[in-house]
């Protein structure tokens, strides 16, 4: 097949119960307040290092994380906390690990950029810029090969490999592409494209920016252009991919268009963009668009949205004191995880609180 | 029962028998399958376990090693080769970033059990860019394990050792060595990680090294045993762990110590031994450690050149007499 | 074409350095870099390197000779010249050297008047004699001499588990550094001469006197006398054997012979009531326990000594043969013992202007110039121009010794112990301190009469301390 932009024929989304698309507008306004809190507690000096906010692009990860199973692994790059709340981490263990606490998703020993969880596939946030494209490519080398050799049946999984659209210019981009299409890989490569990497508008970083599709082309992959602004719209969009992919297990790309409500990092004063650009996409917020819709639809009563909003506030404040009150890590930690075993003066491994209390009770 | 194989064959009867007990073990590099090895060393490989597990590559490390180390955090238990482990470099990101990191970033969560292996060091006349020794730049990281093995009975019991390990091990192989034949026991058995084998026993001078440079060592050990100077040569086998209860017990013995290392002397292996040397045997030692390492340039074309530049048993014979005070 | 090593400028405002040592002899290979010299400058004592590889063919200015910037000082013959056709220097001398005035050598014998001459010409001999292979072993002793003696660490543990003196090994090691095998030969050989001295005689003294109980350093004579080996291990007998001569025990000897037998020395001795002195001591160490200070009964004598001269001028002055030098400053010399570890022996710091210092710096003078004499040494400059001397052995509870003077002073002041004792004071039996003193003049200078009112001076001093203070 060549590049084609599936065609959707129908809204799959709204044909969902109610309560799937409740979750959705829920798991948005969890990031949404997740990530303001975060700016907070940035501001306050609870967290510390790099901090980049996902604001903005909330329906994207919730989108396509709707559009897989809860066996599908999912990777990311270091704008990860929205990715690890729509895979079901409980945001307590997220804001712990913020604050560099045990309780902490990695006991505080990987941060912002390095969100994992083992129970819900998620494979982690990243800080190397395309650095995980080939990471989940080995992911998807892995489902097929434990399915098809090891057990000797189908490929039954797909993964998604989220980047930024920084990332495409990097070679582990380049080389992931071709092995996932030389190997027939079933995974997914999805470009969050906000249009900046870092400070650089994408028309000055990437040669033909305007359509990046063309690169999957090059290694003769699918593609796909979604808008990402229209958590609707990534499920339609997402939801046929996803499943040709378990079918076919063959990789495709897809551009999902968004737009980063706020700076690269927090120290990012956007004097690269214009005002004007921001109030227009601001103007496109993902979560209202999707109360509207439910609103019009009658599946959700103003005051139902108004606890929903209260409801994720208390819950975001909770985990911020959880995390305030999770210990430093012990020092123990600093020789603990970095072999599997003990020598020398390293101690072996653990594992986190959030894997040996909830283990699978996140699921979504 | 032992045989006598070629280095190469040891390489592959220990991937090979791994792979049979375990179908979580895949191979995978430029040419290890249809080529059958650019070196030979799985030949034969993809006529037994198949395409799906011997897998050909794209010249593309920075790829194929991620995808390893992806396939590992699944729990699939990769061998990547590298043809030469110079070519590694353009991999760094992902065999020093992410492998011997992601359980600790993690906090336990996802560990990375594959093996990095292929021809490492000089001496082929290959010119620099195919002459890396990358243990001094690669055993600075924690979180992955190096080990260098000196013969094919090393090379078959360290090398399943690394498979069955659970953390990243890069091992480390010359190429020079591939066509020796060494004593080799059918079936596997492992040799641990983290304990030195001596390889000459002597009360003058302990000699230690890895790998290749072992056999200058050994060349060098019998021509001072000629003028009555007893080496003892200690072949170190791992570099992450490191053995120094059998470095220290041997210096504490012969009160000399000369550590011969391929890759250049700046900040390297033989540096961090001497400075551990110096720690630990501080009064027993009757004369600073002395260093024998690739000269500190580029590795040259030339025939003659190169074997200059590189530890030669000359140059190990001079070191050891200048150290033990019979220069 | 012979290379002249010129004295260096070393310091902005240096005009002219004196050649504290050579680390190199004639017939030395050199090469660039090479510390070749100590050269003291007017600010600084300095290393001096060689700037071109080479063979020192000459040595044109002596250790202890001073020179202006640019004299030629050696010669250096490059690879393939013959340092022995090399003649006296590329050029003349730039000027006659000076001998640096005898003023800091002393009884102590100063590490820089470490024999220049005798050493001078004792290592041309041997460079003239002996290839250059033979250098190392006896640059290991002109290293043991200033108290640096190289040794590997195997060696070091080796020579103390065997009680081997190891400055009694030639070093056949880089540098003349004794390694294993010289300690292992020296075992073997069972070479008595290495045998280390009882720890005993290792024992450091202090210079700045305290007070002590003599009967702390009295003998039991219940128990046998033996002399341990090392620490409290078995008894060893008294061995014969042969010690080798250091540069500052051969300075040593022919200092004090020559200040023996040509100085017509004799002796006052009087007793000194310490009572007050020592009441005084109490109360301001209490006082100034906070800053961390602690005077001792020396310092107060190194002041009493200084304000004596005042009245005194002869006890301050040196014996010209046809002349009288009456010496301006007052600079108190001390006699400081050096620990065995550091080649034992002895040499003598200098307070200078002492007579202007007050207790407090010349207590901080005293113990830090101690302290380094015994850690590091002693500059040129802090062991030269005493113009009196005080020895004392109170602490190890000396009653009364007397003392050879340190030329080119005209007297010595030997200090014994503050001993508790039965005293009549005011008609009555007491307890009390006494410390006895023994003076001894230069009879060319000073007269029996003049000595005792020197001490009259002194005893009125140090009984009546305060006047110390102001």
């Amino acid at each position: 097949m060549t590049t084609t932009a599936p065609v959707v024929k129908k809204n799959l989304a709204l044909e969902l119960p109610t309560d799937s698309l409740r979750k959705w507008l829920r798991d948005m306004l969890l990031i949404r307040e997740f990530e303001v809190r975060c700016m907070q507690a940035y501001q306050d000096r609870k967290i510390g290092g790099f901090c980049h906010v996902y604001i903005g692009q909330e329906a994207v990860a919730v989108g396509c994380t709707a559009a897989v199973e809860h066996q599908d692994p999912i990777i990311t790059a270091y704008r990860d906390h929205g990715h690890a709340l729509a895979r079901g981490m409980d945001p307590k263990y997220a804001m712990a690990e913020m604050y560099g606490k045990i309780g902490g998703c990695a006991k505080g020993k990987g941060g912002s950029m390095h969100m994992f969880d083992k129970a819900n596939n998620m494979f982690g946030g990243h800080g190397i810029v395309g650095a995980q494209i080939p990471l989940g490519t080995g992911l998807a080398f892995a489902t097929k090969y434990e399915d098809e050799v090891m057990n000797g049946g189908e490929n039954s999984r797909v993964t998604l490999c989220f980047f930024g659209d920084g990332a495409i210019n990097q070679g582990a981009f380049h080389e992931a592409f071709n092995l996932a299409a030389l190997l027939n890989l079933p995974i997914i490569f999805i470009c969050e494209n906000n249009g900046y990497s870092m400070g650089t508008a994408i028309s000055r970083g990437t040669a033909m920016g305007h359509d990046i599709t063309v690169k999957a082309k090059a290694y003769g992959m699918d593609s796909a252009v979604i808008d990402g602004m229209d958590v609707l719209s990534v499920y339609n969009g997402m939801k046929p991919i996803v499943d040709r992919v378990r079918e076919t297990s063959k990789p495709v790309f897809v551009d999902i268009r968004t737009y980063r409500f706020k700076g690269h990092s927090m120290s990012d004063p956007r004097k690269y963009r214009t005002r004007e650009e921001e109030q227009q996409y601001e103007s496109e917020d993902p979560i209202d668009k999707l109360a509207l819709v439910l609103k019009d639809e009658r599946r959700l009563g103003d005051e139902e949205y108004d606890e929903m909003v209260r409801d994720v506030r208390q819950q975001v404040r909770d985990a911020m004191k959880w995390a305030d009150e999770s210990p430093a890590p012990p020092i123990e930690e600093l020789y603990t995880d970095v072999y599997t075993h003990a020598w020398g003066p390293y101690l072996g491994t653990s594992l986190p609180e959030m894997l040996r209390k909830s283990s699978g009770d996140d699921a979504s | 029962m032992p045989r006598e194989i070629e280095f190469r064959d040891a390489l592959r009867e220990a991937m090979s028998e791994c792979m049979r007990e375990d179908n979580r073990i895949f191979l995978m590099g430029e040419e290890v399958a249809e080529y059958n090895g650019a070196y030979k060393v799985s030949r034969g490989m993809l006529d037994e376990f198949g395409p799906r597990r011997i897998i050909d590559t794209p010249i593309s490390e920075n790829g194929f090693a991620g995808l390893g180390i992806g396939a590992a955090m699944m729990g699939l238990r990769p061998i990547i080769e590298f043809m030469s482990w110079s070519f590694s470099l353009v991999a760094a990101d992902q065999i020093l970033n992410n492998a011997p990191k992601m359980l600790y970033m993690s906090g336990g969560q996802f560990g990375c059990p594959i093996v990095f292996r292929g021809n490492n060091g000089a001496g082929g006349q290959l010119g620099s860019t195919h002459s890396w020794c990358v243990e001094a730049l690669y055993a600075n990281v924690p979180g992955l394990k190096l080990a260098i093995p000196y013969d094919p009975y090393e090379a078959k019991g360290l090398l399943r050792t690394a498979i069955l390990d659970d953390n990243p091990v890069f091992f480390l192989e010359s190429e020079r060595l591939l066509s020796i034949k060494g004593d080799v026991p059918e079936g596997p058995y492992e040799i641990p990680f983290g304990k030195a084998k001596i390889r000459r026993e002597g009360s003058d001078c302990t000699i230690v090294s890895f790998g290749r440079p072992l056999y200058f060592c050994l060349e060098a050990a019998e021509a001072l045993a000629k003028d009555g100077i007893e080496c003892e040569v200690i072949d170190g086998r791992t570099i992450r762990p490191l053995d120094m209860e059998t470095i220290v017990k041997s210096v504490r013995k012969t009160n000399y110590c000369v550590v011969v290392d391929q890759s250049w002397p700046f900040a390297s292996i033989s540096a961090e031994i001497a400075a551990r040397v110096h720690q630990e045997c501080f009064d027993d030692l009757d004369n600073a450690v002395a260093r024998v390492n690739a000269d500190d340039v580029p590795a040259p074309y030339a025939y003659n050149l190169e074997q200059e530049m590189l530890p030669n048993a000359r140059k190990i014979t001079e070191a050891v007499r200048a150290v033990t005070y019979n220069a | 074409m012979p290379i002249d090593i010129t004295m260096p400028r070393l310091s902005d405002t240096m005009e002219r350095g004196t050649i504290l040592k050579w680390n190199v002899k004639e017939g030395d290979a050199v090469s660039a870099g090479d510390v070749i010299a100590d050269i003291e400058t007017d600010k600084a004592t300095m290393e001096m390197s060689a700037y071109d590889d080479g063979t020192i063919a000459k040595i044109l200015v002596g250790e202890g000779e001073s020179v202006n910037i640019g004299t030629a000082i050696a010669v250096l013959a490059e690879e393939g010249e013959d340092p022995k056709s090399v003649s006296g220097g590329g050029k003349a001398k730039g000027e006659n050297t000076a001998k640096k005035q005898d003023a800091e050598s002393g009884e102590s014998g100063s590490r820089v008047a470490a024999a220049v001459s005798e050493k001078k010409d004792d290592e041309a001999d041997t460079a003239r004699d002996s290839s250059t292979d033979k250098a190392p072993a006896s640059r290991g002793h002109e290293r043991g001499e200033n108290g640096r003696l190289r040794i590997s660490p195997v060696a070091r543990r080796l020579a103390d588990d065997n009680d081997i003196d190891i400055r009694a090994i030639q070093g056949s090691g880089p540098g003349g550094r004794v390694i294993k095998r010289d300690v292992m030969q020296a075992i073997e050989a069972g070479d008595e001469t290495a045998r280390a001295v009882p720890p005993a005689a290792k024992r450091r003294t202090e210079s700045a006197g305290e007070t002590m109980p003599v009967q702390a350093k009295r003998v039991d004579l219940s128990q046998p006398i033996v002399l341990a080996g090392k620490g409290d291990d078995e008894p060893r007998p008294l061995e014969s054997r042969t010690i080798q001569l250091s540069n500052m025990r051969q300075t040593i000897a022919k200092r004090l012979v020559e200040s023996k037998t040509s100085i017509p020395h004799y002796q006052v001795s009087y007793t000194f009531n310490m009572d007050p002195i020592l009441a005084l001591r109490g109360t301001l160490n209490k006082q100034l326990e906070p800053q961390g200070i602690k005077l001792s009964v020396n310092d107060f004598l190194v002041r009493a000594c200084a304000l004596a001269m005042h009245r005194h001028h002869e006890f301050n002055a040196s014996w010209k043969g046809d002349s009288i030098q009456i010496h301006g400053e007052v600079n108190i010399g001390i006699a400081i013992s050096l620990p065995a570890e550091r080649g034992g022996g002895l040499l003598v710091a200098t307070i200078r202007n002492a007579d202007h210092k007050s207790l407090r710096i010349i207590s901080a003078e005293s113990k830090h110039l101690a302290e380094k004499a015994r850690t590091k040494g002693l500059s040129i400059e802090e062991m030269s121009d005493s113009t009196f001397t005080i020895s004392n052995l109170g602490m190890f509870g000396v009653e009364h010794f007397t003392a050879i003077i340190n030329p080119p002073n005209s007297a010595i002041l030997a200090v014994g112990a503050a001993i508790q004792k039965p005293v009549v004071r005011d008609g009555q039996l007491a307890v009390g301190h006494e410390m006895a003193a023994t003076l001894s003049c230069d009879h060319r200078l000073i007269d029996g009469a003049m000595a005792a009112e020197y001490l009259q001076t002194l005893k009125q001093l140090i009984e009546n301390p305060a006047t110390l203070l102001v």
